[in-house]
């Protein structure tokens, strides 16, 4: 152990878990990427929020709360950069617990909002959703369970204990009536014990079940214990010109939303069936569409170019990472984004039923934004110790 | 050594990263290929379909054509602007506030609906509003009452001035406004009254600072101004039906209208003009709110929701092109005035008379008046009022028929006004000649069977001018046993009598002159059971030869006979739109039997010389008048004998008949009479010659200081 290394290590010792130096180590490109992206849905919501009426208050803007979310998030962000994400894992039991409190509390304090989606009153016009929460804790309390557990990688209780950490979360978001955020639970398990190298043959088995039972679920869609709203949704998805005023409605005016960006769009603002509201929530799950009407297909394929370059360099985050936890936290950070954005695009463009979905940097929401931003700060600190030895 | 690459565990992580990047590369790609399928390959589609969305099409509905006299000074048919009376409670003044705190009071009193129930309740029990609040409601709900009265009670006092200018229900109209402020659609228009009158337009804008948020929307709608005059001439028209849109469409839409009779019937296509567009923004589920200017073009603000709408394009409508028409209409309500009023009056008829009166510019074909009488007043098909249905229900089914035009669309026996057609043919077919005559001892005999003259004791020997001037039967019983059926069909068709004469109005009926094989046709068409109807029989010649029988013309067709006579025996070709133009055929009777006749029938009217013909009632001094009477029986005369002609049921009376023409004046015209049940064309029916002359040359002449083209002529009688 040469001197220099020495006092890297004794420097570390004393300020181990904070140390602001670690801003210096910033991945400029994974945020180049997410500023494009910002930069993209605050020019989104900005043309959303012109159809506010004049004496909307400022704070009431789409763009500008969307704005003070965004720099809330990235301020998160930095935060969790300064700290050692070594530390904060070997804290994820203990935020496991507090979060699956949370989520029992909503259950009773919580109120309700359209679509199922559960909050927790707190100061001022600001309220906590422990269900957005959820999803960044159980990716912590995965890559704790996972690399602590990592000898028995082959067993078949490896991969239980990883659904029983994840079921009770999901458990309490199901019984929210939440099935979006619920979804994501699953593929995050999912992707995170594939890349902690558990038996593909277990995944093999998942991924045949599934395939079974989707089927079973269309055709026997009246029979589960789904809210009416929800079946709906999915019988629209399998014929949506069937109920062009109802359910269908939706999927109906999003394609035709979507269809007529053709190449270049119709110019920011002038999106007619966004502003002229033949398209209901197209400023949260159906922010896409709103982008492909108004900028076209190029504006389209950029924004997924732009999403597909943040996980590959997640990725590739945890690939570079020295420690197994901290790669798992990369890909379970990346499992979270991808599928968000891949669902909430495949809805927008009818490959999919509608779930609520947000679409991360551009939907607009701030509970959720602060999520992907907590997201971003997570691989932003697994790439502060690129290079490191333990 | 920082910055070196060393994994301390699970090698295997790195291989299934790959496989992840992979994922995230594919899922991408599909999507972006997805992004092309619904933007590049199917964007147009959707386009289209974003447009439709966008844009709402609002009809632009082009005027009707105007219907003109013979210039633009005299309109028969246009198109006002009815007003109906509309209000936009979001315009009220009181509606902000009241909206607020209507829902304020509604969310305390828990639901507007019951709140809303029980105001209106009360209001209609015509209590006042104030004791709303004691009308057993908790303290809770007199709370929220009292504080929504205050607004309310501003409207309503609104809705009672309203009620007191153009009559409507106050009750009915307040609660209306309640239902837009309960139902959040304050910015949907109420209808409050259709097509208000002038004088309430001017009360509501004279106290408009007391109406704020009430205006009028106008649509056009058709006007008669001369009313019943000349109704069937005009024509009328309704809503196409389902049948006609699928055939007509897209010029018409559901809803339009289109002519089902007389002008506006006949030059539809003119009239119609082009519907043109008005293409608004809008909002989903939103209905733009139509208003229109002072000039009554539409023009757009706001939608049912009071967001702003602007108007992306606008094409203009191309109204419907004018008709001039060769009515005069003032000569055209003579002609009704006489057979309506005059007559009976002067008990001339002992009952107001039916009929119908043609007056052609001889020369031409144009028809200065073409009267029906009982007529109808196409303005009844117009209106929207509620009770439009029985009204024109009602003149439908008058068992009168005052929808039918008598002159060309109906036809009669011509009775003796065939005896020109029968003169004119024998002439030129050479049959007889000037001074042929034949002895008329009151009776023909022939084959064993008799026929009377109507003059039973005989008018000695006559010649064919004679007997055009006393209508002897006998006379022309001769000429027609030689002329033979075939060749008065022949004539007839020639002359343009019992063949359609081209008169460019809907509905001509042909009439007919029968020959032997036209009545074993018809009798074979009919499914006639006895041989005799079957077979020609000598009588029906004799019959035809007097005009009765075998023999049916309409009155437009006797004109048209007429106008031959006096126009040197051309056939014209009837008609009313002046820019089609007169369409004249070549001379068809020679000028020797044109004087022949010609002398006949100026002897018919004439008088100066005894014993005067049967035309005489029509003569005017100075005017040199042909004239022919006829008398079309209704039934058989053996029927009728022995009774007094008044003791005649009116429906079995003879029909009077009588054509004329003036050959000394500009223009000269021809005038086709039939005064229905009139009993005797020279007492009933050439009077009424009579009349028109005096006022078509004279009187109004005179009126008009001598003015016009009548002013040679005019000198010329003076003179006399």
């Amino acid at each position: 152990m040469s001197s220099i290394q020495r006092d890297l290590n004794l420097r570390d010792s004393h300020i181990r878990t904070f140390n602001y130096r670690n801003l210096r180590r910033l991945d400029w490109f994974l945020l180049a990427v997410t500023s494009a992206l910002a930069v993209f849905g605050l020019t989104a919501l900005y043309s959303a929020s012109q159809n506010s009426g004049p004496d909307t208050s400022w704070l009431e803007i789409y763009y500008v709360r969307q704005g003070i979310a965004f720099c809330l998030g990235l301020a998160i962000a930095l935060v969790i950069v300064c700290i050692d994400y070594r530390a904060l894992i070997s804290l994820a039991p203990f935020m496991y617990f507090v979060i699956l409190g949370l989520l029992v509390a909503v259950l009773f304090f919580g109120h309700t909002a359209m679509g199922g989606q559960h909050w927790l009153p707190l100061i001022g016009p600001f309220n906590l959703q422990p269900s957005e929460a959820s999803k960044i804790v159980l990716v912590y309390a995965l890559a704790w369970y996972l690399s602590l557990m990592r000898e028995r990688a082959q067993s078949v209780l490896y991969f239980a204990g990883a659904f029983v950490i994840g079921g009770g979360i999901l458990i309490l978001i199901l019984a929210q009536h939440d099935l979006g955020t619920a979804l994501v639970i699953p593929p995050v398990i999912l992707v995170m014990l594939y890349a902690a190298g558990c038996r593909k043959r277990y995944l093999m088995i998942i991924g045949t079940v599934a395939a079974i039972a989707l089927p079973l679920v269309f055709l026997n869609i009246d029979e589960l214990p789904l809210d009416n709203y929800q079946k709906d949704r999915f019988r629209s998805f399998l014929r949506p010109e069937a109920d062009k005023l109802g359910t269908g409605y939706q999927i109906t005016q999003t394609k035709i939303a979507v269809g007529s960006g053709q190449m270049w769009g119709k110019g920011l603002g002038k999106g007619t069936q966004t502003h002229f509201k033949f398209l209901p929530e197209y400023h949260t799950d159906f922010i896409f569409a709103l982008i492909a009407e108004e900028m076209g297909f190029v504006g389209g394929t950029v924004v997924i170019c732009l999403f597909a370059l943040f996980m590959l360099r997640g990725i590739a985050l945890a690939r570079d990472c020295p420690d197994m936890a901290g790669s798992l936290l990369a890909v379970g950070c990346v499992a979270i984004l991808g599928f968000h954005v891949f669902v909430n695009i495949a809805i927008t463009l009818h490959l999919m039923p509608i779930t609520g979905i947000p679409l991360p940097f551009l939907s607009y929401g701030g509970s959720f934004c602060i999520t992907t931003m907590m997201c971003v700060g997570t691989l932003l600190s697994v790439h502060v110790r690129k290079g490191y030895f333990d | 050594m920082p910055g070196k690459k060393q994994r301390d565990d699970a090698p295997q992580v790195k291989t299934r990263l790959s496989g992840m990047a992979l994922a995230v590369v594919a899922l991408s790609a599909v999507l972006c290929l997805r992004l092309w399928q619904l933007q590049i390959v199917h964007g147009a589609d959707y386009a289209a379909k974003a447009d439709n969305n966008r844009f709402d099409y609002e009809v632009l509905k082009s005027p009707r054509g105007v219907i003109y006299g013979r210039d633009e000074k005299t309109v028969l048919a246009d198109n006002r602007a009815a007003c109906d009376l509309v209000m936009m409670p979001a315009s009220l003044p009181e509606v902000e506030a009241l909206s607020n705190v209507w829902f304020d009071a509604a969310t305390v009193a828990g639901g507007g609906s019951r709140l809303s129930c029980i105001i209106s309740d009360t209001l209609t029990r015509g209590e006042p509003l104030d004791e709303i609040v004691n009308v057993g409601v908790s303290d809770e709900d007199r709370a929220a009452l009292s504080a929504a009265l205050p607004p309310l009670e501003g409207v309503y006092a609104m809705c009672g001035d309203l009620s007191d200018i153009v009559s409507t229900d106050r009750e009915r109209q307040f609660a209306r406004v309640l239902r837009a402020v309960r139902n959040k659609t304050p910015f949907e228009q109420i209808l409050i009254k259709e097509d208000i009158s002038k004088t309430e337009r001017m009360r509501i804008e004279e106290y408009s600072f007391k109406f704020q948020g009430v205006y009028t929307v106008a649509r056009p709608q058709r006007r008669y101004y001369y009313g019943a005059t000349g109704g069937q001439v005009l024509g009328w028209f309704n809503e196409i039906n389902d049948a006609e849109y699928k055939k007509l469409r897209p010029r018409y839409r559901m809803g339009d209208i289109i002519g089902r009779d007389g002008i506006e019937f006949a030059y539809e296509d003119l009239l119609k003009g082009t519907d043109g567009a008005m293409i608004v923004s809008r909002y989903n589920r939103s209905v733009p709110q139509i208003r229109t200017d002072a000039r009554g073009n539409p023009y757009i603000e706001v939608d049912s929701r009071g967001r702003a709408l602007s108007e992306e394009e606008r094409h203009e409508a191309i109204p419907g092109k004018p008709i001039y028409t060769t009515l005069d209409i003032e000569l055209q309500q003579k002609c009704e005035d006489i057979l309506t009023h005059e007559l009976f009056a002067e008990d001339i008829v002992d009952t107001p008379a039916e009929g119908a009166i043609v007056v052609m510019n001889a020369d031409t074909g144009e028809l200065l008046a073409l009267a029906s009488v009982p007529t109808f007043d196409p303005n009844i098909f117009a209106t929207t009022s509620a009770d439009r249905g029985r009204i024109t229900n009602e003149v439908m089914k008058d068992p009168k028929k005052p929808m039918l035009h008598r002159a060309f669309q109906t036809h009669y026996y011509p009775g003796s006004v065939f005896k020109v057609l029968m003169a004119i043919a024998a002439l030129e077919e050479g049959v007889i000649d000037e001074h042929t005559s034949f002895f008329c001892g009151g009776s023909y005999t022939a084959g064993g069977a008799t026929w009377r003259c109507w003059k039973h004791a005989g008018h000695g020997t006559v010649s064919v001018v004679d007997a055009l001037a006393f209508s002897c039967d006998v006379f022309f019983y001769n000429v027609g046993a030689k002329l033979g059926p075939d060749k008065m069909d022949a004539w007839a068709a020639k002359l343009g009598v019992g063949v359609k004469t081209g008169i460019d109005l809907p509905r001509e009926v042909p009439g007919q002159i029968f020959t032997p094989a036209e009545k074993a046709a018809y009798a074979k068409a009919t499914g006639a059971k006895h041989p005799d109807l079957y077979k020609w029989h000598f009588g029906d010649t004799i019959s035809m030869a007097i005009g009765q029988g075998m023999v049916d013309t309409t009155i437009l067709q006797n004109a048209l006979l007429m106008a031959t006579v006096i126009n040197g025996g051309k056939r014209v070709r009837p008609y009313v739109n002046l820019e089609i133009g007169p369409q004249v055929s070549e001379q068809l009777v020679h000028d020797n039997t044109l004087r022949i006749v010609h002398d006949g029938m100026f002897k018919c009217v004439d008088k100066t010389q005894p014993p005067s013909g049967t035309g005489r009632l029509a003569r005017i001094e100075g005017l040199e008048m042909l004239g022919k009477t006829g008398t079309a029986q209704v039934v058989r005369m053996a029927q009728l004998k022995g009774r007094k002609e008044r003791d005649i049921p009116y429906e079995l009376r003879d029909h009077a008949l009588f054509i004329a023409g003036v050959t000394n004046m500009t223009p000269r015209i021809a005038i086709s009479v039939i005064v229905e049940h009139g009993l005797h064309g020279s007492s009933g029916a050439a009077p009424v010659a009579k009349k028109i002359c005096e006022y078509f040359y004279l009187n109004r002449a005179k009126q008009e200081g001598g003015a016009a083209p009548l002013t040679v002529a005019m000198q010329e009688v003076g003179a006399e």
